[in-house]
C-alpha cells in the first residue's frame, strides 16, 4: 500500500464538516446573501429598467480547481430560442430575478467549453460525493453567494425539506433552507469533460480518503461517475482503493475502462490482489490487459494466475525479502529502507540456502536483536519454519498459521523454493469475503 | 439481520434455491404472489380459459419491460428511482414515487390478505392470524434473522410448483386451451375488463421493474455481462408467465365456469388432482410462504426506493435500525397493510382489487421506463433500437388503454351512467 499521513477518523472529518457549516450558517449575512439555483431557474430575466427578455434555463459553472466554482454565464429562453449570456452581462442575480447590465445584449448560442457544467441539467439531482463525510449525495439544492469578482457555487443542501420546499408553490422555491449543506469546497463533482486542462496530478481532496471508502464510494456511483473519480486519482491510491472493492463491482469496473488505464492499475496493485482481479476476467480481455501492461509487471503476474483462486498460490504475494544463509545482519538491515514500499508485506526475512531452498522466515525482531556481524545462519532456529505447498487450500493454510501462532506462512513449491508468502489479513479476507469492510450495500433481497 | 437487504452474491449462495437462477427470473416470478395467484385463479374460474390470449400479449409486454429495465441497470448503474430523479422534473419524480409507494402498499395489503386466506384454511381465524404475522414479519425483519426466514418462507412457496403437474392430470380441454392461447377469445363485459387490468397489474409490478434494476447493479453486471442478463430476464419473464398460465388452466379444469371465486378453499380444488384431499392444505402452504416473503421484502424495497429518491440509499442500507424515517415508512405500511387486510369482507375481492390499483398505476411507471430506455443520452448505444421502440410504445399503450378504460367505467358507474 502507498503510504500516506495519518487519517483523521471519520467522525473527526464529520464534526470538522459540521463545524464548517454551522461557521457559514451563522453568519447572517451569509444566509442572506444565498441564492438557491433551484429556485431560481424559471424565473424572469430582465434588462435593467424591467422589461422581460426571456426566462432561466441553466446556470453555466466552470469547474477550475478553485474550491467555489465560479458562474460564467446563463441560458436563457428567449421566445423559443435557448441563448447563452455570458456572466459579464449580468448585473444582478437575485432570488427571484436576474438583471442584465444593457438593453442591448448579444445573444450567442451556448456552446460547452472544457470544465463548463450545467448547474441545473448536470449537477441538481445528481451524483456527488462528498469527501469529508466519505459518502455520495444526492443536490437537492445549489446555493450561490456574490464574492468579490462575481457570482459563485458555494454550497450544496442535501436535506429533505428543500425537496419539499422545490415540490411546494413557486414563492417557496426561492427561499434557501439551508438545513444540511455541505461547503462546496468539500464536493468532488461529475459531468465534467476536462478537455485539454486535464488536471496535473493526483486531486488532494480525494488522496485524504482511505482506500476502503474510496471503494465505498466507487461502488456507489453510477458507471460515468465512477470512471470519472478514478481519473482524479493517482495510480497508487486508485489500485489500493481497487484492491477493496468486491469482486464483481472490480471486474465491471476494469471492463468500463481503457484498456491502457486498466492494465496500469492492475499493475499497481499488490501481486496477489492483481492476480484476483486477473482472473476475474475472460481470457481474451486478460490477454489484453497483460498485453497493455509494463512486460516486468506481466511476467510477474503470469506465474500467479496458474494457481487456483482458492490454493496457497492463489493466496500469496509474491513479494518476498530474500536473503542469503551467509548474508551479515548488517547487509540485510541495509536492504530494508528499500523495502518500506511493501512493508505491509515484509513480515519477514526469508533465508535460502545456495540451492535457493527455504532455511528459515527470519522474524524481524530477531533481526533487530541480532549484531551487525551476525550471520543469517547463526539465527536461524532449529526447529522447521511454517509453510505450506502451493496447491495447499486454504483450510490447511488456516491450520498452518493456527498451528504456529505466527502471522504469515511462507509458500514454496515442489522443491522447497519459497515463492511467496501468505498473510494472516489475506486469509481473513477469504474466510470472510462479505465482511471485509463490513460492507453491507445492498438494495434488494 | 444485520443487512435490511441482505445481497445475493451469487457465489455465495449458489446453495440457494433461487441464488442460482438471475435477477431476471426472481423479479418476474415475483408476480406469482398471493395477489397474482388469486387473479390468475380468477380468471379461470370466472372466464376459462378465454384470459390465455391476453396473459400471451402480456408476456411480451412483460418481456419488453423487463429487459429495459435490467438494461438501464447494466448500463447506468443506477437504480430505476435514482435515474428518474436525475433524468425528470423533481415534480415529475415525486408522480412516480408516489405512484410506486402507493403500489406496493396495495401489494402488502395483498399479501397480508394471502397470510389471512392461508390460515382461514387451516382453520385460523384471520383476525388472529394477520396481527400475529404482522407483529412476526417485523420483528424478523426489524430485529431477527431475516435471511434464515426467507429460506423457510421460499421453502413454502415451492409447493405452487405443483400447478405444473395438476394442469396435465387435471386433463384440460386442449383444443380449447390452443384455441384460446392464439386466438382472442375476449368479452366485452365490465368484469372481464376489469378482471383484465388485475391480470395486468399482477403481471407487471412496479416493484418488479425496479428489483430487477436494482439486482442487476448491485450484482455489477455491467454492459459486457449484458447479453447473459437479457437472457436472465427474458427467460424469467417467460417463465414466470408460464406459470401463471398453468394456474389459469389447472383452475379451469378444475372449477372453470362457476363464475367469481368466493374463497381461497375453492381455489385450492385447482390442486386436487395432484394432492386429492390435502389439496387444500397444499395450496394453504404456497399460499402463506409466497405471501409472507413478499409481506417481509416489498416494504422493505418502498423504504429503499423512497431513501434513493431522497438520496439517502447508503445511510439506510447500512443503518436501517438507526434511520428512524425509514424503519417509520417499512411499519407504517406492515401495520396498515395489515390493518386493511382485517377489514372485514370477502379476502378474494380485496386481492383482486389491489391488482386492480395495482393495473392503474403499471402503466404510469412503463412510461417513465420507455422514455428513460428512449434517452440516448442515458443508454448511449444501447439505447432503443426503432423496432423495439415500437414493441414497447403499443405494449405501454395498450397497458394504458385497459387502464383507461376501466378508470372510465368505474367513474361512470359512479356518475350512474353505467
Amino acid at each position: 500500500m502507498a503510504r500516506r499521513p495519518p487519517f483523521p477518523s471519520p467522525a473527526a472529518l464529520r464534526s470538522r464538516r459540521d463545524r464548517r457549516t454551522e461557521r457559514l450558517l451563522a453568519n447572517r449575512a451569509v444566509l442572506d446573501a444565498l441564492t438557491s439555483v433551484a429556485g431560481l431557474v424559471g424565473r424572469p430575466v430582465r434588462i435593467t429598467g424591467g422589461a422581460e427578455v426571456g426566462r432561466l434555463v441553466d446556470l453555466v459553472a466552470r469547474w477550475d480547481g478553485e474550491p467555489y466554482p465560479p458562474i460564467t454565464g446563463l441560458m436563457v429562453k428567449v421566445g423559443r430560442r435557448l441563448a447563452f449570456v455570458p456572466s459579464e452581462q449580468m448585473a444582478d442575480l437575485g432570488r427571484t430575478e436576474v438583471t442584465l447590465r444593457s438593453a442591448t445584449f448579444s445573444l450567442r448560442d451556448f456552446e460547452r467549453r472544457p470544465g463548463e457544467v450545467l448547474l441545473n441539467g448536470d449537477v441538481l439531482d445528481h451524483q456527488l460525493v462528498d469527501v469529508d463525510g466519505v459518502r455520495v449525495v444526492r443536490a437537492s439544492d445549489l446555493y450561490l453567494a456574490r464574492v468579490a469578482d462575481g457570482w459563485r457555487l458555494v454550497g450544496v443542501d442535501v436535506g429533505f425539506p428543500s425537496l419539499l420546499r422545490r415540490l411546494g408553490p413557486r414563492r417557496w422555491r426561492a427561499r434557501p433552507t439551508p438545513e444540511r449543506v455541505i461547503d462546496w469546497a468539500a464536493i468532488q463533482p461529475f459531468g465534467v469533460d476536462p478537455g485539454p486542462l486535464r488536471l496535473q496530478g493526483e486531486n488532494q481532496t480525494l488522496a485524504r480518503l482511505r482506500p476502503g471508502e474510496l471503494a465505498d464510494l466507487l461502488e456507489e456511483l453510477g458507471r460515468p461517475e465512477r470512471t470519472e473519480l478514478l481519473e482524479r486519482l493517482g495510480p497508487d491510491s486508485a489500485a489500493d482503493a481497487l484492491e477493496e472493492m468486491e469482486a464483481d463491482e472490480l471486474r465491471t469496473l476494469l471492463r468500463d475502462l481503457p484498456r491502457q488505464r486498466a492494465a496500469e492499475l492492475i499493475g499497481a496493485m499488490e501481486p496477489d490482489e492483481a492476480a484476483d482481479a486477473l482472473r476475474d476476467l475472460d481470457p481474451d480481455e486478460l490477454d489484453e490487459v497483460l498485453t497493455a501492461m509494463k512486460p516486468t509487471v506481466a511476467m510477474k503476474l503470469r506465474p500467479l494466475l496458474a494457481y487456483p483462486e482458492s490454493s496457497a498460490g492463489g493466496l500469496m504475494t509474491t513479494r518476498l525479502l530474500l536473503a542469503h544463509r551467509r548474508d551479515r545482519v548488517r547487509a540485510v538491515r541495509e536492504r530494508l529502507p528499500a523495502a518500506t514500499d511493501e512493508r505491509g508485506d515484509l513480515d519477514g526475512v526469508v533465508v535460502v540456502d545456495d540451492g535457493g531452498r527455504l532455511l528459515d522466515d527470519l522474524r524481524l525482531v530477531d533481526l533487530l536483536l541480532a549484531g551487525d556481524d551476525d550471520v543469517l545462519e547463526e539465527l536461524v532456529e532449529s526447529s522447521e519454519p511454517v509453510t505450506v505447498h502451493s496447491d495447499a487450500p486454504l483450510d490447511e493454510v488456516v491450520d498452518r498459521l493456527i498451528d504456529s501462532r505466527r502471522t504469515s506462512v511462507i509458500v514454496t513449491d515442489d522443491d522447497h523454493h519459497p515463492i511467496g508468502r501468505i498473510l494472516a489479513d489475506d486469509v481473513i479476507d477469504a474466510l470472510v469475503p462479505a465482511r471485509g469492510r463490513h460492507r453491507v450495500h445492498v438494495r434488494f433481497p | 439481520m444485520n443487512r435490511p437487504f441482505p445481497r445475493m452474491a451469487p457465489r455465495r449462495r449458489a446453495v440457494w434455491l433461487f441464488a442460482a437462477l438471475g435477477p431476471g427470473v426472481i423479479a418476474a416470478n415475483a408476480g406469482n404472489d398471493a395477489g397474482g395467484i388469486a387473479t390468475y385463479a380468477s380468471a379461470g374460474s370466472q372466464f376459462v380459459y378465454r384470459m390465455l390470449f391476453l396473459m400471451v400479449l402480456v408476456t411480451v409486454a412483460l418481456v419488453v419491460v423487463q429487459e429495459m429495465s435490467a438494461r438501464l441497470g447494466a448500463y447506468t448503474g443506477e437504480g430505476l428511482v435514482s435515474l428518474i430523479r436525475e433524468q425528470f422534473s423533481l415534480r415529475t419524480a415525486t408522480v412516480a414515487v408516489v405512484c410506486l409507494v402507493v403500489a406496493n402498499l396495495g401489494l402488502v395489503v395483498s399479501e397480508f390478505a394471502g397470510i389471512g386466506a392461508a390460515f382461514e384454511i387451516f382453520g385460523v381465524s384471520r383476525y388472529i392470524a394477520v396481527p400475529l404475522a404482522a407483529v412476526g414479519i417485523w420483528a424478523v425483519v426489524v430485529l431477527g434473522s431475516y435471511r434464515y426466514a426467507e429460506r423457510v418462507f421460499l421453502l413454502l412457496s415451492v409447493a405452487f410448483l405443483a400447478y405444473p403437474i395438476s394442469l396435465f392430470l387435471g386433463h384440460p380441454d386442449w383444443g380449447q386451451v390452443a384455441t384460446n392461447t392464439l386466438w382472442p377469445h375476449f368479452l366485452a363485459s365490465h368484469d372481464f375488463i376489469v378482471l383484465a387490468v388485475a391480470l395486468v397489474g399482477t403481471t407487471i409490478t412496479p416493484y418488479m421493474q425496479l428489483y430487477q434494476a436494482a439486482a442487476v447493479v448491485d450484482r455489477g453486471i455491467g454492459p459486457d455481462d449484458y447479453p447473459r442478463e437479457r437472457l436472465d430476464s427474458v427467460g424469467g419473464a417467460i417463465f414466470a408467465n408460464l406459470i401463471s398460465m398453468c394456474i389459469i388452466i389447472a383452475t379451469a379444469a378444475a372449477i372453470g365456469g362457476t363464475g367469481a371465486l368466493t374463497s381461497a378453499d375453492q381455489a385450492a380444488r385447482a390442486l386436487e388432482p395432484v394432492a386429492g384431499a390435502s389439496a387444500a392444505m397444499l395450496f394453504a402452504v404456497g399460499l402463506l410462504g409466497a405471501s409472507a416473503l413478499a409481506a417481509a421484502v416489498v416494504p422493505l424495497s418502498t423504504a429503499y426506493a423512497l431513501a434513493e429518491a431522497v438520496g439517502a440509499e447508503r445511510s439506510v442500507s447500512r443503518h436501517f435500525r438507526e434511520a428512524k424515517l425509514f424503519l417509520g415508512l417499512f411499519t407504517g405500511q406492515v401495520v396498515l397493510g395489515a390493518a386493511v387486510a382485517l377489514i372485514p369482507g370477502n379476502l378474494i375481492n380485496l386481492l383482486l382489487n389491489t391488482q386492480i390499483l395495482n393495473g392503474l398505476i403499471t402503466p404510469v411507471i412503463l412510461v417513465f421506463i420507455l422514455i428513460l430506455a428512449n434517452r440516448r443520452t442515458v443508454l448511449g448505444d444501447a439505447v432503443n433500437s426503432p423496432r423495439f421502440r415500437a414493441v414497447a410504445t403499443i405494449s405501454v399503450i395498450g397497458v394504458s388503454v385497459l387502464a383507461t378504460v376501466v378508470v372510465a367505467q368505474t367513474v361512470g358507474g359512479w356518475l350512474g351512467m353505467a
